[in-house]
């Protein structure tokens, strides 16, 4: 039996899936995005937050019947509104142990994965197959600016997302669209080629970028260190997408 | 909304009308003296001449008339022989009667002249009476008074060109109403002379229940379209903006203008109607805090209801407020409503539930203080020594000793003659009786005020103090008395480690139900009050979220300094039912797991579940629908009342550096909404610490 680290559970998270859904995030996260807007859940330690409500401790340690316990009190209310439970961070795939207990605990619900898709092949297989829909993100297609801005490769990722096809899973593919880096027409049009004709692709949701992302890091004791301008207006480019005959939302 | 209706609702905001106002209250006084008038004499002169006092005021691009121009309400008596007359007595509040709904559709359905026929044939059967004969005259006195006053509205009218306004007025209020535009008119006039007759909290009961039949025909007859109805309703909604700088209240917009929506039909029916939804939007549309919308549901409501009242939410408005049938009306009948009365029940100025026409019911004679309960009981049981349990009934004694008190005060309560008021109540002037004298209902309604901190610190001291040993009964009373001054790791475990209400935590919210259960068994114990009627306890804080904290001149509730569920002393609790300030909780649906376990059928006079959404909530379309399911949830949870609000802790932050910006800005203050830049500095601190846990999760 694992345990995990949890650094929030967030009720009622209207934009993380269908329905009315809870979402758990699981702090620790293998990349370093440098637009994180959770940078409190990049660390698998509890950390101190101090802010001006006062000081608090996010990351709490749950065993999976914990866990599971605080979710189950809640399920039957999810199912009867068409949601479900999300898992989310971080990156769940780094506690992919500890995300299946919990699952497996669960009475039935619906289940999201929203997942970077940067983790052991085995753990994603693993984990896809009990969850009902994946958020799937799409950051960088060229694999030097993806290392760069996000400080790490994604050739895994890349992977990943073909194993999802394979699986069969239904999926939605979610680009944080941050100006001058993910939301080029080049970038654009890479990310067109990558998932177009994809099995189980319901739709491309583009994120515009959250301007408030900075603002966790000093209450949590870090350095946000954005290398592009925040204030640039961003290319909401839907049109490569509806020429490629994918279907685009923007969130 | 048309360029007149946005025109319209700008001067309002504006003020412009201030301009006509007259510089001065008249003076009565001195003819009450000269003319040695009873009490009821004084009060129906009072109305006449301040009907006889308004001038006239005719708007070029107004279809529904009046405009207040007296600023005050004069004295009928001297200040030496009010204290006199009051001495050894009970006012509510400021005195006159309010906080009462009236049953308007027998303005609309009888006309004045209707109920004046009515008034005369009780004077002839009661003739030998003179106590009836005297509030009948008084009654018919100030029908004429409005009468008088309509007519001279509608001879100006004639004289500016206005037919239109002419012909309406010569036929409201008057005689019954022929259609939606006469009942707007209608009840506009007679619902204003109301508040300048000095009552306050002037509610306008189901509306879309006793307004549908007009605006039904006037469709059917095709005399106006949806899109007519809606035009002449907005302008009705704006024109309860007008005077509202003028009503008494603890801040400006807390002048209970509330008006109640949907439910059921006094027989059970469906009461939903196209109304119900012209109302919602128009009220969305108008965007402002007049008249406060309340709906009601039950778990069987539609989403589609739901999602257009979730609009109003959406854009800030901080109503409607939802009330659940579903548990509200048979809590009223087993507490001795009549069915059909409990079905027809409105919200009155905040949340209490009370009958239109049927009930001289005071639904706030104060509140319990939770915190003070709990913590008077902390230090004195372990100070002795206690078990929990122990502890528990000294809890349960306060409880009922404060209830008590305010049972007793109320005990010697005076009511005003209200001959005005009492043409719109049923069976006064078919009986002879003013209302104050008592109507089918009669109860009083005390808040359970900021109950989440009190359960929180109970709950603490449970397991800290008999549970884990984590800390000392000493250490944790010194803390208290020291306000945690050099204690600051004991204020820090109560504040972070506790178990708190919200997050549907049974080690809390038991002791959370456990003390509305004994707020619910002292008010069953205290048996009947002198005017026959019971007390009701509720769920809400009013404003006593911020006196309980600070203390206010005449409160006659404890005030507590620093609590054992850490907070300081000084420091504002929890609004309604709601978690504590700066408590993490989980979400929405933990929340209403949590006051679910509250016993509505026991705990009726209301007061709502107060939940904050962050504005980032409704970015997308989909979150009208989902807000909706949430709405539903809390009726299919079985909880009594629910309030929602939607802000950004930012809008609000800016709005306290560039006032002027924000002019229009709205926020929900406990029962009704506001504009914030209009609220005194603790209220908007205390709305700004409701945001910052929104703010500061992922």
């Amino acid at each position: 039996m694992s345990s995990g680290i949890v650094f929030d559970i967030k009720e009622f998270a209207v934009h993380d899936g269908p329905g009315i859904r809870t979402t758990v995030f699981l702090k620790g996260c293998p990349m370093s995005c440098m637009w994180c807007h959770n940078p409190e859940g990049q660390s698998r330690q509890p950390q101190v937050i101090r802010s001006r409500v006062g000081e608090r401790t996010a990351g709490t340690e749950y065993t999976p019947e914990e866990l599971a316990a605080v979710l189950n009190l809640q399920v039957a209310i999810l199912r009867a509104n068409e949601g479900g439970i999300t898992f989310s961070g971080g990156e769940p795939l780094l506690q992919a142990d500890f995300v299946i207990e919990v699952i497996d605990l669960l009475d039935e619900v619906h289940i999201l994965l929203d997942t970077s898709g940067y983790g052991p092949e085995e753990d994603f297989r693993r984990l896809v197959e009990r969850c009902d829909l994946v958020f799937f993100d799409l950051k960088l297609i060229d694999s030097n600016a993806h290392r760069h801005f996000t400080g790490c490769d994604n050739a895994l990722i890349l992977r990943n997302l073909s194993i999802l096809t394979e699986m069969g899973k239904p999926f939605v593919v979610r680009v944080p669209m941050v100006p001058g880096v993910t939301d080029t027409d080049q970038n654009l049009a890479d990310i067109v080629q990558t998932v177009r004709g994809l099995a189980g692709l319901q739709r491309v949701e583009l994120l515009p970028y959250n301007k408030a992302a900075g603002s966790k890091y000093q209450p949590a004791g870090m350095e946000f260190k954005p290398e592009y301008d925040e204030s640039q207006e961003l290319n909401l480019n839907t049109a490569l997408f509806e020429q490629a005959n994918i279907k685009v939302t923007i969130a | 909304m048309n360029e007149r209706l946005t025109a319209m609702k700008d001067r309002v905001r504006a003020g412009e009308h201030h301009s006509l106002r007259q510089a001065a209250p008249i003076e009565i006084l001195a003819e009450c003296e000269s003319r040695q008038l009873s009490w009821p004499r004084r009060v129906a002169l009072l109305v006449r001449r301040q009907c006889e006092a308004e001038r006239v005021v005719i708007e070029a691009d107004e279809r529904i008339v009046f405009t207040r121009t007296l600023p005050g309400i004069p004295p009928i008596y001297s200040p030496e022989q009010w204290t006199q007359m009051t001495a050894g007595k009970t006012l509510h509040e400021f005195g006159p009667v309010n906080n009462i709904c009236a049953d308007w559709d027998l303005l609309l359905s009888q006309g004045l002249l209707g109920r004046r026929q009515v008034a005369l044939a009780t004077r002839e059967r009661l003739i030998d009476q003179p106590e009836a004969v005297e509030f009948i005259d008084c009654a018919v006195e100030t029908i004429e008074a409005v009468l008088g006053l309509a007519a001279r509205y509608a001879e100006a009218a004639c004289r500016e060109g206005r037919e239109d306004i002419a012909a309406i007025l010569e036929h409201v209020p008057a005689h019954p109403a022929r259609s939606f535009h006469e009942a707007l008119q209608a009840l506009r006039l007679c619902h204003a002379v109301a508040w300048l007759s000095g009552h306050y909290h002037v509610g306008l009961g189901r509306f879309d229940q006793y307004m549908w039949p007009y605006l039904c025909s006037d469709l059917q007859a095709g005399q106006l379209t949806i899109e007519s109805a809606e035009e002449l309703l907005a302008e009705f909604f704006i024109s309860l903006n007008k005077d509202s700088d003028l009503y008494p209240g603890v801040q400006q917009g807390d002048n209970g203008q509330s008006l109640t929506l949907g439910g059921v039909t006094p027989e059970g029916g469906p009461a939903v109607n196209e109304l119900t939804r012209m109302s919602l939007r128009v009220s969305r549309d108008l965007a402002m805090i007049d008249p406060k919308i309340n709906l009601r549901i039950s778990a069987q409501t539609d989403l589609d209801l739901l999602s257009l009242a979730t609009e109003l939410t959406r854009i800030g408005l901080g109503f409607p407020q939802y009330s659940n049938d579903d548990v509200i009306i048979p809590a009223l009948v087993s507490h001795g409503y009549a069915p059909e009365d409990a079905r027809d029940y409105a919200v009155a100025a905040c949340w209490e539930f009370i009958i239109p026409g049927r009930g001289m019911e005071v639904v706030n004679i104060g509140a319990v203080s939770f915190p003070a309960a709990v913590d008077q009981a902390i230090r004195a049981g372990l100070d002795a020594r206690d078990d929990f349990e122990g502890l528990l009934r000294r809890v349960s004694e306060n409880i009922t000793t404060q209830v008590d008190k305010l049972g007793e005060i109320y005990s010697q309560l005076l009511l005003p003659p209200a001959p005005y008021y009492s043409l719109f109540m049923q069976g006064c002037l078919e009986g002879g009786k003013d209302l104050s004298g008592g109507l089918k209902y009669n109860n009083y309604g005390i808040h359970g005020a900021c109950a989440a901190n009190a359960a929180d610190a109970l709950a603490a001291v449970k397991q800290f103090v008999f549970e884990d040993g984590s800390i000392s009964s000493s250490d944790l009373l010194s803390a208290l008395d020291a306000n945690y001054v050099g204690y600051e790791p004991i204020q820090r475990k109560l504040a972070d480690e506790g178990p708190k209400t919200g997050n549907n935590d049974a080690r809390v919210d038991t002791l959370l139900a456990g003390l509305f259960d004994f707020f619910a068994e002292a008010c069953e114990g205290y048996g009947r009050t002198p005017r026959g009627g019971i007390l009701r306890p509720g769920t809400g804080s009013a404003m006593y979220y911020i006196w309980l904290a600070m203390g206010h001149d005449g409160m006659r509730e404890p005030v507590v300094g620093a609590t054992a569920d850490g907070r300081r002393s000084g420091e504002p609790f929890g609004a309604n039912l709601s978690p504590a300030l700066g408590v993490r909780v989980r979400g929405p649906i933990s929340m209403l797991q949590s006051f679910a376990k509250i016993d509505y059928q026991r705990i009726f006079n209301g007061g709502p579940i107060t939940m904050e959404l962050s504005d980032s909530v409704f970015r997308t379309p989909e979150a009208i629908q989902k807000t909706a399911m949430l709405v539903r949830t809390f009726a299919q949870l079985g909880c009594q009342q629910l309030q929602l609000n939607s802000l950004s802790l930012e809008t609000l932050l800016e709005a306290q550096k560039h006032p002027k910006k924000y002019k229009n800005l709205i926020v929900r203050v406990w029962g009704w909404s506001g504009y914030f830049c209009e609220l005194a500095p603790e209220y908007q601190e205390q709305i700004i610490a409701r945001h910052y846990y929104e703010s500061s999760g992922p």
